[in-house]
């Protein structure tokens, strides 16, 4: 049957489902404020034992107010941290975001039409703040470098040990989340510096407020990793993070926790489009608890190198360009003019993580992996054939409809967890035309089946006891057989 | 028929059960983890394996039996590389068992051919390992401790898992949780790992690449696990494992001049 492709894309709408603070800092509060920051997003470049990071963090709150303290594992240089356009983030959102791609019957009793349309809904907003303090005292504390960058002050800072830290940034004005410490030691230990952010009032309150730049760092270690666990210090909930990374080889895998394809190129029902963020924030809830909230789930991940024509497929947005790349902090490719844009190999994959305390006791540790195979998270949806059916094509038509439309429901409840007692009619208006063209009367209720979740304990447990006797068995007849024979 | 006398001389061959542990460990990962597409690269591995062994079967007039330590390497190679192009599962299994016919010493193979096989194709850039691929789930976890045992025990190379193990469990308590001071789960973490309980049970274990002397072997699983402490924590080197085994591998002839022992047989 033929079809046509519409195509939706639906950056995640993340912000009201997903709960969150920043990624790898704490936000620091002066005196007691109330502070909230939702979900956050990072821009990974890693070459070498180059990093380059991003950080986006949406902060809703008053920005007097607030400070970021990110453990890295250098001493930064000037030339080394640059505020980028937050625009960013949304373009890379835009383009790697689950997607939901729509297919139009033919009808099978009419003549064919081409048509092509797109459709494009948007995701996450960002900001970001910060405010911090002044004053030098003996706490063991050392301001290795201080800089002004954009809107912000950034105060580079070595420590000796956690209790001074704690109490020059207390005495400086700031109030600690109560588990801070439990995790400012293990980084000092670890040689990691803090870098300090605040915002610069004067600068702020120049210009009129539209949300603040991302702060792009950059250095040099054999360190590939998120620092997850500072961030954790004061929240009790789960805060999302997705992950853009580029790298020049292949996919970017996490190497402490496993690294999980979302569900994909699954057919869901008609009515999800309507409500694919909330679809797709379900199925990601749903594959969270089948992982036992652990893991990190890959969304996207696509071979962007300028040889490789095929960009995205469909595309929800246009390709990134040599623009974009040179914002996120791509630094090996080149500029061309012409189609493409830019030369050099390229790779981007997105991941997103679901991250507790409870049940991510590490912070993220990540490697580049030679791994270019794409993958993308996508679901469909079938739209019917409407008007005449009165050809002699339309019995085997219909019937592959009240099939698919059954299967779509069933995938709805397997994937979100949807309860689809309520959508008998999403099938029933096409048995019943089923059964006039058949000439049936019989009133046949749609029995659904039942959906099996492979991942159950209970099936483990089957699964095992299979291959023990599955493989034992046959193993002692060849054996007793290979022996025979040899004699 | 299936007499208990068929039941327990099948058990005799260590080498059977390892083969049904691994392979139900791999098609737990089939079924459980996903991997269902890398089956194609499953299958070159086996293809290149099983003919490269036995070419040298017929070449050297070995005994039959020796498919199965082929069928171990290749089911080695499986678990733990994972590659771009399915069609390189080929050269790994070629290299892995290529290599064990042809650099011996003293009549024993020196390196460990799966770990051969997968260093080869890392360094190529054409292959990686997952370390977190099992994820961190208990169960699996257990299973792969477990059967690990059993085989090790049967093999008589307890020893070297579990020096390998309780070193690499105390260096890296003392630098996480004494030194550096994180909380305990931070640490047991590490240690919830399929990966890690797959080399230290299934691969360094191999009775022909490890010293044939007990006081070696502890010796020699004890100084593989502070190398691959120290390229995994200060050289953050994820593969090292891999490293230290090839590295240490070239140093079980000297162990063996030192601690003299009869070589091992598998029956």
């Amino acid at each position: 049957m033929d079809m046509k492709i519409r195509f939706v894309s639906i950056a995640v709408l993340l912000l009201s489902t997903f709960q969150s603070q920043s990624f790898c800092g704490f936000f620091v509060a002066k005196a007691g404020a109330n502070l909230y920051n939702k979900s956050s997003q990072v821009i990974l470049v890693r070459d070498g034992d180059r990093t380059i990071v991003t950080m986006s963090n949406d902060f809703k709150g008053d920005v007097r107010d607030f400070a970021m303290v990110i453990p890295v594992p250098t001493v930064l240089k000037e030339q080394d941290i640059r505020v980028v356009d937050p625009t960013i983030f949304q373009r890379i959102d835009d383009h790697t975001a689950p997607r939901l791609a729509e297919y139009y019957d033919n009808n099978p009793c009419a003549p064919v039409i081409q048509y092509e349309t797109m459709l494009m809904k948007n995701s996450m907003v960002l900001e970001s703040s910060v405010s911090l303090m002044e004053d030098e005292a003996d706490y063991g504390v050392k301001i290795e470098a201080q800089y002004q960058i954009g809107e912000y002050d950034i105060l580079i800072l070595s420590a000796t040990e956690s209790n001074g830290l704690k109490t020059w940034l207390v005495k400086n004005g700031y109030s600690l989340p109560p588990k801070a410490e439990e995790v400012l030691d293990p980084y000092i230990k670890n040689d990691m510096k803090f870098f300090v952010v605040k915002l610069n009032l004067e600068k702020q309150l120049d210009s009129e407020f539209e949300g603040l730049s991302p702060i792009q760092i950059s250095y040099e270690s054999s360190k590939f990793m998120l620092p997850i666990r500072l961030g954790m210090a004061n929240a009790e909930e789960a805060q999302d993070l997705t992950i853009y990374a580029f790298t020049r080889t292949g996919r970017v895998e996490c190497t402490n926790y496993r690294t999980i394809e979302m569900p994909s190129n699954r057919e869901i029902p008609e009515f999800a489009e309507a409500h694919f963020d909330k679809f797709y924030v379900d199925v990601f809830e749903k594959q969270y608890k089948i992982e036992n909230r652990r893991g990190v789930f890959l969304e996207y991940a696509w071979d962007l190198s300028a040889t490789q024509p095929v960009k995205c497929d469909p595309c929800p947005t246009p390709p990134l360009v040599y623009d974009d790349l040179n914002k996120s902090g791509v630094g090996w490719v080149a500029q061309q003019s012409g189609w493409g844009d830019y030369s050099g190999q390229l790779f981007i994959t997105r991941l997103h993580v679901r991250y507790d305390r409870e049940n991510f006791p590490q912070d993220l540790r990540f490697q580049t992996t030679p791994n270019r195979t794409h993958f993308q998270c996508r679901y469909i949806i079938n739209h019917p054939a409407s008007g005449d059916l009165s050809c002699d094509g339309a019995i085997e038509y219909l019937e592959s409809v009240v099939d698919r439309r059954k299967k779509e429901l069933e995938e709805v409840e397997l994937l979100a967890g949807w309860n689809i007692s309520g959508y008998t009619n999403y099938v029933a208006p096409y048995e019943k035309q089923l059964r006039l063209k058949k000439g049936e009367d019989s009133k046949k209720g749609s029995v659904l089946p039942i959906g099996f979740d492979p991942k159950s304990p209970k099936f483990l447990l089957y699964i095992f006891l299979f291959m023990l006797i599955g493989l034992s068995v046959p193993w002692l007849f060849v054996r007793r057989l290979m022996k025979q024979y040899l004699k | 028929m299936l007499s208990k006398n068929t039941f327990s001389n099948a058990l005799k061959d260590p080498r059977n059960i390892q083969i049904l542990w691994l392979s139900s460990f791999l098609l737990t990962g089939i079924i459980c983890l996903d991997w269902l597409a890398n089956v194609s690269y499953y299958f070159f591995v086996f293809i290149s394996a099983l003919s490269v062994q036995i070419l040298f079967i017929r070449v050297n007039h070995l005994p039959w039996s020796a498919l199965k330590s082929a069928v171990i390497t290749s089911l080695g190679l499986c678990l733990l590389l994972k590659v771009n192009q399915p069609i390189f599962g080929l050269l790994a299994g070629a290299v892995a068992i290529g290599a064990k016919f042809l650099v011996r010493l003293n009549s024993k193979h020196i390196f460990n051919p799966a770990n051969l096989g997968i260093l080869v194709l890392v360094l190529l850039g054409e292959g990686w390992i997952s370390p977190g691929q099992w994820g961190n789930e208990g169960l699996i976890v257990v299973f792969i401790a477990i059967c690990g045992l059993l085989v090790t025990m049967k093999v008589g190379r307890l020893d070297t898992g579990l020096s390998f193990l309780t070193v690499l469990l105390i260096a890296e308590f003392l630098r996480t949780v004494v030194y550096q001071g994180w909380p305990m789960d931070h640490f047991l973490h590490t240690f919830s790992s399929g990966t890690i309980f797959l080399f230290a049970f299934f691969m360094i274990t191999d009775p022909m690449t490890s010293p044939n002397s007990r006081k070696a072997r502890l010796i020699w699983g004890a100084f593989l696990a502070l190398t691959s402490f120290w390229l995994s924590s200060f050289m953050q080197l994820y593969t090292a494992p891999i490293w230290a085994l090839f590295i240490w591998s070239l140093f079980t002839p000297i162990f063996d001049k030192i601690f003299i022992q009869p070589k091992f047989k598998w029956i």
